[in-house]
């Protein structure tokens, strides 16, 4: 437990100082994996908290339609998706970070967009139109942030240049693009094998 | 043991209420299921508001004479209805009863005289008009077949003058007039199909003034990628993009001009021009003009095509779609307020809708392959939603809200009514009320500007929580800074 608030602590210092945090996240072993576990756990239900609870002034989502499991599910997956992408492209072109490290890097980099979606959602409920802009700024900071965050992260683990992780991040978004393709393509197949097996069993049956 | 009667009847009762089924909402006089769509574009049940009442057909008309095709449908005055026969070359009049007054086909002088055009020495005949528009003075027939326009007197339907093409027209467009409207100072707009230039304006005396209203199309970002690229000779070759043609147009008691198109590739399909033909045709609704809105994974999905528009005194719109057949009902700020009809053969469906106008609060739709003019009339439902639109435009909002209050009774479904029922309340400070209404009809302006009214008086109401919070916060902060410079004094000191 004492380990665990004194990697918390050393979270708040990663966010603020990535590349020597990182560092020591990846190489020293300040990194914790129960905080990565709860970080996406937290995110996934942040998402589900923001697309009820966002005030109705910034709310787009069609509230009557939603459905909490898919919510939570959809706001993680782009990250798996990111991180096994990111993993099997560095793994060919001697990336030296491993599997848990990319995802250590992306709870890491979330915390502090957790905290500004967290004062986003509390606000838009308080806000006028007008001032929805103020929070709509919030919300970029946060993204920024993280942005920057799982950039610097990525350099560090992997052991690369800042031009070298840049071409890395544009192949894993090809590399996403193509597994989500061979996925849908598999479940196409599965789908349609699958139907002349019960189409082959009903027509047998019949008979 | 009387009792137990009791217990068994009353249970007998209740599980037969298992049985009744659930029965979609309709309107009184009529089966239509109608449908309207919400603020994220879903079709959701709607009560009708209009019902086919009357059909005007061969049998409405005078002894040997029949109903062949109509082309165009126009009320004057709500005194008279003009119905053109671009088949048998006529146009039809009747009164608001319904009953044959009179029918024009051969063109007299004021002496009651045929007139005979002196280059041909033939009797002036109409020949295949496809549209008329009256004023209080004359009728204006777009007599298409002869490339022109015909003035009549309308007490004596005497022949005033001849509008052939004008000499100093220029363009390409062809003087085939098809649809007429005439303004209060006389301009007359005529729409000529398929012409991509706009709408014809001519002066009052029959000169040429200008074309009218710009229609832009949708430039489709692949195409224009390869256009881009091609070299001269190419672009010769390429299908050229045309301007999307306007199919026909109203002129409303302000003297603006409304016009629709039946060319998907337009951006917009209802235009409102003003003198300048720039469309200011408010979109305050939900979604825009567009008729039926296309519903997820639809793959059969075709956009709806207009071909003609009728407006009402108090800014009502209708358009007639020819895709679906449906007639499609807005006010004056773009709100959807009712559609039906639909394609078929059965009572209250059109084979191939022509044209649309109002009659008071009554729609007439003329129907080119059934060779009738439909009159709907308005249900409860509708009476309702056209009396609220009215006290709206005109201003009376209270009266208005008691009215869109009535709608919503009979239809929580009608979600624009709830906007304007939190309007209302927003107008007389009533902030949290009208805030559930705004939220009911989805409208985040109004709701933004109800709840910085309801947000100030939460403020007001606990203003020492907040003023104490404040106070604590800054204090907070000095003393915070007082104790810091004490401790590096003492720092300094050592």
């Amino acid at each position: 437990m004492k380990k665990f608030l004194n990697d918390f602590k050393y979270l708040t210092h990663v966010i603020f100082h990535p590349f020597d945090g990182f560092y020591e996240v990846r190489f020293r072993g300040m990194g914790n994996y129960a905080l990565v576990a709860i970080i996406f756990l937290l995110s996934g239900l942040l998402n589900v908290v923001a697309y009820q609870y966002t005030g109705f002034i910034m709310n787009n989502n069609p509230l009557y339609g939603m459905n909490s499991v898919t919510t939570f599910i959809f706001g993680l997956f782009p990250y798996l998706l990111f991180a096994i992408s990111n993993w099997s492209m560095t793994a060919i072109f001697e990336g030296s970070g491993k599997f848990l490290d990319i995802l250590t890097v992306l709870a890491y980099a979330l915390f502090p967009k957790l905290i500004t979606d967290l004062v986003v959602i509390i606000f838009s409920n308080v806000v006028t139109a007008e001032e929805a802009m103020i929070l709509t700024a919030i919300q970029m900071i946060g993204l920024v942030w993280f942005c920057f965050l799982v950039f610097s992260g990525l350099c560090v683990i992997h052991e690369y240049g800042a031009g070298r992780n840049l071409a890395m991040i544009v192949a894993t978004f090809v590399a996403a693009i193509v597994i989500i393709f061979l996925a849908t393509l598999y479940v196409t197949l599965v789908e349609k094998a699958l139907t002349f097996f019960t189409d082959f069993a009903t027509e047998f049956a019949r008979r | 043991m009387k009792k137990r009667i009791i217990t068994f009847v009353l249970a007998l009762a209740f599980s037969l209420i298992l049985f009744v089924q659930a029965v979609p909402v309709m309107a009184e006089h009529t089966k239509d299921a109608s449908y309207i769509y919400d603020f994220w574009g879903n079709a959701n049940q709607s009560l009708s508001a209009f019902q086919l009442a009357t059909v005007i057909d061969g049998n409405s008309m005078g002894d040997g004479l029949d109903l062949s095709s109509v082309k165009d449908v126009f009320v004057y005055n709500n005194e008279e209805i003009y119905i053109v026969d671009s088949v048998a070359g006529r146009v039809n009049i009747f009164d608001t009863e319904f009953n044959f007054l009179s029918s024009i086909r051969i063109i007299r002088n004021e002496e009651g005289k045929i007139v005979v055009s002196e280059e041909t020495n033939k009797q002036m005949l109409l020949s295949s008009p496809e549209g008329v528009y009256v004023t209080d003075e004359c009728i204006y027939i777009a007599d298409t077949g002869n490339d022109r326009v015909l003035v009549l007197e309308r007490d004596t339907h005497a022949l005033v003058r001849e509008i052939t093409k004008p000499a100093t027209m220029v363009g390409d467009s062809l003087f085939k007039p098809s649809k007429i409207a005439v303004d209060h100072s006389g301009r007359i707009f005529i729409v000529v199909q398929n012409s991509t230039e706009g709408i014809i304006e001519l002066n009052s005396d029959g000169s040429f003034s200008r074309y009218y209203g710009v229609n832009s199309p949708t430039v489709n970002l692949l195409d224009y990628f390869w256009r881009s690229i091609a070299s001269d000779e190419q672009k010769e070759t390429m299908a050229k993009v045309y301007a999307p043609a306007f199919s026909n147009l109203h002129v409303d008691h302000e003297g603006f001009v409304y016009a629709v198109t039946l060319d998907t590739a337009s951006k917009e399909m209802v235009f409102r021009f003003n003198s300048n033909g720039e469309n200011v045709l408010r979109k305050f609704g939900y979604s825009e003009q567009l008729g039926d809105l296309p519903a997820p994974m639809d793959d059969s999905f075709a956009m709806s095509t207009f071909t003609d528009v009728a407006v009402n005194d108090f800014g009502v719109y209708a358009i007639l779609d020819t895709v679906k057949n449906r007639v499609f009902v807005y006010n004056f700020d773009g709100n959807l307020l009712s559609i039906f009809g639909g394609a078929g053969s059965t009572k209250g469906t059109f084979s191939n809708p022509t044209s649309i106008a109002w009659m008071g609060n009554d729609l007439i739709i003329g129907d080119e392959n059934l060779s009738s003019a439909f009159v709907f009339k308005t249900t409860d439902f509708g009476d309702l939603i056209l009396a609220a639109e009215e006290k709206y435009y005109t201003g009376d909002f209270e009266a208005a809200a008691m009215l869109y209050q009535d709608a919503v009774d009979m239809n929580a479904n009608y979600d624009h009514a709830y906007v304007s029922i939190g309007k209302n309340l927003l107008m007389q400070d009533d902030y949290e009320q009208s805030m559930y209404y705004f939220r009911l009809g989805n409208d985040k302006t109004y709701y933004s500007t109800a709840f910085m009214g309801y947000r100030n008086l939460i403020i007001q109401k606990y203003f020492i929580v907040f003023a104490v919070v404040v106070l604590a916060f800054i204090w907070w902060v000095i003393s915070g800074e007082i104790k810091y410079n004490k401790q590096q004094r003492k720092l300094e000191e050592l």
